[in-house]
């Protein structure tokens, strides 16, 4: 944190990211004699530490670390996947993101990301498959051999995708308002949609996946709009696996996405309205917060967050699955929600320490694969990881405290 | 068990690999080893690499398609010869195959095809056929033990059918029980998308609901202990030659279906040769990283035969699962 909230440094105000800022912090700090180099050493560590860019500076500490060791790391072609791999999970976290700041945790995404799927490529599919999808109630209704109902239709590819995203936000409406106005537990709701949901995509496909999907579409999940080669000049023929993707249609959804997300959150009275419901949701609704308007707001956000990272996923996976989402992914969600700094407690959040904090899960993935770490000692790595952003996140709170004093 | 499955795979691939000229990196990426046959079939594949003086680089998807994506391209990106691939569909195979070649490295497909045969080179065993087989014996048992005119009542455990080789099995069931088309019911169907517990769940229901059942084929060898946690409660679970037995078949041809076949509660069991098809994929990726192909495209086809209790005494060699038995597998 390096921003305060407002211009009045007086108050203990919560920043942007929902917090006392270090600037803050050092305002309201002693300003009584000269310290000594150690100390002086001491503030500027703790400066890094609470600082924006700490989750940053430490991927980048931990990739010079390790580079050494694994020089594959740094090549284009490992740089060009770690960075594919980083946009599906950044689109669904930062969904993740606006729900931990309220104090709350979306469990159901995962599910939403299965059914999304199952809608899509019910809808989209140019074809299918009797043998495979027989028992599906999906077969003879909505699928057939010529495919989806949207297949060669005109806007077909904007209806589907609209489509996919309509069930996210009718599921995160859903979810929102069983929070907001039934009082439920968030984690209670969502369990129940991480479980119901799951099992109804499942039903609905009777497990099978739904394929093949139009190429538009896939191009949505692994189409280049800039390659780079960087190779020698005169080569006459040039190999295609040195020729690395630059920017993508994944890398072009998911920064716009962040980036709306980032203004809604940091730059909009929405966004307030989100840290003061996570610092404390009964002083907001005193202060005349539409907190239950906000709630519902912020578990559509999630689940349509969810959604488009499904879109993502089912097209770089070139089918409709309705196991998309299921196993560890959501630890990889919240744990590089959490990794960034966004705390689990709620009232401190950013959108640019999601996407550090994915940064950062993505390039620890890639190196323990590098490693040839098997899955489950990579399980454990991650479990481990998340434990100590957790806790981190605690050292933080407490030294932000401290200075505030 | 490794011993023998090193001697197996090592001596059938001594005559395909005899001197390799080159040190290969070879990715290995698969969905996981939850049953004895991806267990043997990843034992062979790494050992025989391994013994060749190739490098072997192994990649666990745990049952996540878009992890094991991931995974195959972070070992694009580490610059390997070549990749064998143990899916976790057919769906997520194709695109996986398709990921390879694009970026000109040649791809082998073990046993799990892909939906889309053109692509890669596939081993895959004639799963049609030899679930047929295994199911022809059964059907030949069950009705010799009927009385005349009695209608008999066949259940399949059908595994996941993105899967194709579940595909190919349940139509090898199908086309078996169709020969005797008057003399069988329409087959109760049971959906354990290759998930012991699921399959517990769906036999529990469907075995409760149709308490009288005279065959049962299991669409993967791995899930006869789940039959058995379900018939033997209910007095189904009895051997051959006992009041009550139920006539049983699976296919895959592990250890414990060969067990269960000596013991007499297993009737029979469609083999696929899992050496047979070690070799051929690393017979094909290692020829093709040699010639430099990148994109080669070949299907090989295991035909497979069915062990039963009336051949057991010659084939019992044959099948990968006695093999395992004989070296003390089930007692590790």
């Amino acid at each position: 944190m390096s921003e305060a909230l407002g211009t009045d440094e007086t108050l203990p105000a919560l920043g942007p990211g929902g917090m006392p800022g270090a600037a803050g912090a050092r305002a309201a700090g002693p300003t009584g004699p000269r310290r000594s180099p150690a100390s002086r050493l001491a503030r500027r560590l703790g400066d890094l530490f609470l600082s924006d860019y700490f989750v940053l500076y430490l991927t980048l500490a931990y990739v010079l670390v390790l580079i050494p060791f694994l020089p594959t790391l740094s090549n284009p072609a490992n740089l060009s996947n770690v960075l594919s791999n980083m946009w599906p999970l950044l689109v669904v976290a930062v969904g993740q993101t606006f729900v931990l700041t309220i104090a709350g945790i979306d469990l159901s995404q995962g599910a939403v990301i299965g059914l999304a799927s199952v809608v899509g490529g019910a809808l989209l599919a140019v074809g299918g498959s009797g043998a495979v999808l027989e028992n599906s109630p999906l077969w003879g209704t909505v699928l057939t051999e010529q495919g989806g109902p949207l297949a060669g239709v005109p806007w077909g590819l904007a209806l589907g995708i609209a489509a996919m995203l309509l069930t996210g936000a009718l599921i995160g409406f859903a979810n929102g308002f069983s929070v907001a106005y039934l009082n439920m537990p968030p984690f209670m709701v969502t369990l129940v949609g991480l479980i119901g949901i799951g099992a109804f995509a499942i039903w609905l496909t009777q497990s099978e996946n739904i394929r093949p999907l139009p190429d538009s579409f896939v191009e949505l999940g692994k189409g280049d709009i800039v390659s780079v080669y960087l190779g020698p000049q005169d080569e006459p023929k040039i190999p295609r696996r040195q020729i690395y993707s630059l920017v993508t249609y994944p890398a072009v959804i998911a920064i716009a996405i962040a980036l709306a997300a980032h203004i809604l959150l940091s730059r909009t009275v929405f966004g307030r309205y989100v840290y003061a419901i996570g610092a404390n949701r009964r002083a907001a609704e005193i202060s005349g917060v539409p907190v239950r308007r906000v709630v519902i707001a912020v578990f559509t956000i999630s689940a349509v967050c969810a959604a488009a990272g499904s879109i993502l996923y089912s097209a770089r996976l070139e089918a409709g699955r309705p196991t998309l989402g299921d196993g560890a992914f959501l630890l990889d969600v919240v744990g590089a929600v959490v990794i960034g700094g966004t705390s689990l407690f709620g009232g401190k959040g950013k959108i640019l320490w999601t996407v550090f904090g994915v940064l950062f899960f993505v390039v620890l993935s890639n190196t323990l694969n590098l490693m040839n770490l098997s899955s489950f000692h990579i399980d454990m790595v991650k479990g481990a990881v998340i434990l100590a952003a957790a806790l981190l996140d605690v050292l933080r709170t407490r030294l932000m405290r401290e200075r505030a004093a | 068990m490794r011993k023998t499955i090193v001697a197996a795979a090592t001596l059938a691939a001594a005559t395909a690999l005899s001197s390799p000229a080159f040190a290969a990196n070879i990715c290995f990426a698969f969905q996981d080893l939850e049953t004895e046959f991806w267990v043997a079939g990843h034992q062979a594949i790494t050992s025989t690499l391994e013994e060749e003086g190739h490098t072997v680089i192994e990649r666990n998807a745990n049952e996540d398609a878009n992890r094991q994506l991931e995974q195959v391209r972070d070992c694009i990106a580490q610059g390997v010869d070549g990749i064998i691939i143990i899916p976790q569909d057919g769906e997520s195979a194709v695109t996986i195959v398709k990921e390879a070649q694009e970026n000109d490295v040649p791809i082998a497909v073990f046993n799990r095809p892909p939906s889309d045969l053109s692509r890669g080179i596939v081993v895959v065993a004639d799963n049609a056929t030899i679930a047929s087989q295994a199911v022809d014996f059964l059907a030949e048992q069950a009705l010799a033990k009927a009385g005349d005119g009695q209608t008999l009542q066949p259940l399949i455990l059908v595994g996941d059918l993105g899967d194709p080789n579940a595909v190919g099995r349940k139509e090898g069931f199908y086309a078996a029980i169709a020969k005797h088309g008057d003399r069988f019911a329409k087959p109760i169907e049971v959906a354990t998308e290759w998930d012991a517990a699921t399959a517990l769940a769906n036999l529990e229901a469907a075995v409760t609901a149709n308490p009288k059942i005279d065959l049962v084929f299991t669409s993967s060898d791995f899930l006869f202990p789940t039959i058995r946690s379900v018939f033997e409660p209910r007095g189904m679970w009895k051997p051959a030659g006992e009041e009550g037995h139920v006539l049983m078949g699976g296919l895959d041809g592990d250890a414990t279906a060969c067990q269960l076949i000596k013991d007499g509660y297993v009737d029979a069991t469609g083999v696929q040769d899992l050496y047979f098809e070690a070799d051929q994929a690393l017979e094909a990726i290692l020829k093709a990283i040699e010639e430099g192909e990148y994109a080669p495209n070949q299907v090989i086809e295991d035909p497979g035969f069915a062990l039963t209790s009336a051949n057991l005494g010659e084939r019992e060699k044959d099948m990968w699962g006695c093999v395992l038995l004989a070296d003390g597998f089930l007692n590790k």
